[in-house]
């Protein structure tokens, strides 16, 4: 229990390390986009409408990205009352009940994130004649990742335990 | 019945919202049309989060962050102390006001609670206040942060029902203030009974001056945030990247209080936020399809003007059912759900979409510190080691208080429009 432990909380993460950068970047990228658009349409009075869309894909991007990290950290937050009056061992269980149903929310959207990304190859953004595959598929993107953080985030708060009891320690 | 027993369900044993809004969403998809409704889960959800006007609420706590870490903090509430701090209750008082300085930064009441209970509520205990007391004061004032622009909840409502985001925050002002004033008076009336510490001496001019310059560089975003938006020079989103330039520029030029590494962190935790934001926000808007589809707000909306036809009545029935929903559920999520339902009935009984938006809104930011379920009081407890319970007591004066300003809000239509029609929006 205590090598699944190690190894789930040890790649779960890594793995966020990454995508938490990747996400600052991306968050930064939008800034800078926004930041071009007000100066081409109020200093050099150009009329660039690509900023908008850039920024909206980028935006969706980086939160959709995000969500894995709030997994990983456990920010989404539910309603505690039930769950804090549990005693310790069922509340082990119960939660790794959750973890699942969870887990299941974002398979189901991986699925059909993926129809949604393949319907996009025939449909095209307004800008630089991309597919809306690029900006589609942050839903399945962010949906394995989020799948793949509950997984390991599930395990490594089930293993978590010392005595034969199963008390967290 | 399958879908509202699955989100009350899901929602009651603890899951988390923004699962429970896709899940039961979903749900309504697959009894409404099977496997190939499902589809449209993915879709909106993606829809869900695709409008230029969202990229405000990034952009506003990226800058709140920004000016927070660069101790613009410190020099508000240093500024604040120096306008009321001599009162009895001094330091109560200037935490309020410093909330209202505070409000026009950030668009969040989490924010605001968390940046003040760091600093303010460990310097009221010192001086004699009780810690509850403390958060209390602190917990009342974080809900100005939202109500004053720019908010974030607003840009969510605007957004969502196609209502001038520029009109909500310029309506967004005096309401603000009004909760500021009740709670002062609050507080006043609270120094004379349990003789709250008092400060010292009526500071001078001088002093007042000199806090005033040193935060005079913080004071000025609201100025230009709200400015931008309220004249129409800039749209939402744009004047909000313009504050994070000018919270930027201060923080890295003005204070050098900044590394490249903070600005990566910070970075990291407004995606961060965000994420967690925009997964309820995507989430609800699957659910959003099934309630559109079923028609649920036309049956609301029925139900509500079957029980009466006065409009007063029904605006009364609207604020208890925000404030009750508001107790158990999260504050983006109840939004999402709530103000479609609601919206068309504030139209028809002739209410106006800003006053309504307003309304709906300041409810509930309300309910942000209400047991069991308020964010700003689970933020006070964990930074400062207080139990929920024992804020909770010091705290219902306030909730009344501005439950008050929140029922002149809603009846007052005039008070709230006040401005924005001032303004010509």
């Amino acid at each position: 229990m205590s090598q699944l432990f190690h190894y789930s909380s040890q790649v779960g993460s890594r793995l966020n390390w990454l995508i938490e950068r990747l996400c600052a970047l991306l968050v930064a990228l939008m800034v800078i986009d926004v930041w071009l658009g007000v100066l081409s349409r109020y200093v050099f009075n150009l009329q660039i409408t690509w900023t908008e869309e850039i920024a909206r894909y980028l935006m969706i991007w980086a939160a959709l990205l995000a969500v894995s990290c709030g997994v990983h950290y456990r920010e989404h937050i539910g309603l505690m009352i039930i769950l804090e009056k549990m005693p310790r061992t069922i509340h082990r269980w119960f939660r790794l009940f959750l973890d699942i149903v969870g887990l299941g929310f974002f398979l189901i959207l991986l699925y059909y994130g993926i129809n949604l990304s393949r319907d996009g190859a025939s449909q095209y953004a307004t800008i630089f004649n991309m597919t809306m595959v690029v900006p589609y598929a942050a839903v399945p993107c962010s949906a394995a990742l989020a799948s793949l953080q509950m997984l390991l985030v599930a395990l490594k708060d089930f293993a978590r335990v010392t005595g034969k009891d199963g008390a967290p320690c | 019945m399958l879908v509202l027993g699955c989100f009350f369900g899901l929602m009651l044993v603890g899951l988390p919202i923004g699962y429970v809004l896709g899940l039961s969403g979903m749900l309504g998809m697959y009894q409404a049309g099977g496997m190939e409704f499902m589809n449209m889960a993915a879709q909106r959800f993606f829809a869900g989060l695709d409008l230029f006007t969202f990229m405000a609420m990034p952009f506003f706590i990226l800058a709140g962050e920004i000016m927070n870490r660069s101790g613009i903090t410190e020099r508000i509430v240093a500024f604040a102390d120096a306008l009321v701090g001599y009162l009895r209750g001094g330091m109560a008082h200037s935490n309020m006001l410093a909330s209202v300085l505070f409000a026009g930064m950030t668009g969040a009441a989490v924010s605001d609670a968390a940046a003040l209970g760091n600093t303010l509520v460990p310097a009221m205990v010192k001086q004699g206040y009780s810690r509850p007391f403390a958060c209390a004061v602190t917990a009342a004032g974080s809900i100005i942060g939202p109500t004053i622009p720019p908010s974030n909840l607003m840009v969510i409502y605007g957004s969502l029902m196609g209502v001038s985001i520029a009109g909500l925050f310029a309506a967004g002002i005096l309401p603000g203030l009004l909760i500021c004033l009740f709670c002062m008076a609050l507080i006043a009336a609270f120094g004379r009974r349990w003789k709250l510490p008092k400060s010292g001496q009526r500071p001078s001019l001088l002093r007042i001056i000199k806090a005033f310059r040193s935060s005079i560089i913080a004071l000025t975003m609201p100025v230009i945030i709200l400015g931008s938006i309220i004249f129409g020079l800039t749209t939402p989103t744009e004047a909000a990247a313009i504050a994070v330039f000018y919270a930027l520029f201060v923080g890295v030029v003005v204070y050098r209080a900044i590394s490249f590494a903070d600005i990566v962190e910070m970075l990291m935790r407004t995606a961060r936020i965000t994420g967690v934001v925009f997964l309820i926000i995507a989430a609800a808007s699957i659910l959003g399809w099934w309630l559109t589809f079923m028609q649920i707000p036309q049956k609301i909306t029925a139900f509500f003007l079957s029980t009466s036809s006065n409009p007063q009545v029904i605006i009364a029935m609207i604020l208890a059912l925000l404030l009750f929903i508001g107790m158990f559920m999260d504050i983006n999520a109840a939004l999402i759900i709530l103000a479609p339902v609601l919206a068309p009935l504030t139209l028809k009984i002739g209410m106006d979409p800003v006053h309504a938006g307003v309304m709906i809104v300041l409810a509930l930011n309300i309910s942000l510190m209400t047991p069991p379920v308020g964010a700003c009081l689970f933020v006070l407890a964990s930074i400062t080691g207080e139990k929920i319970e024992r804020i909770t007591m010091s705290l219902w004066p306030f909730i009344l208080v501005e439950t008050t300003v929140l029922i002149i809000i809603a009846f007052w239509s005039k008070l709230t429009l006040f401005v924005p029609r001032l303004l010509g929006l």
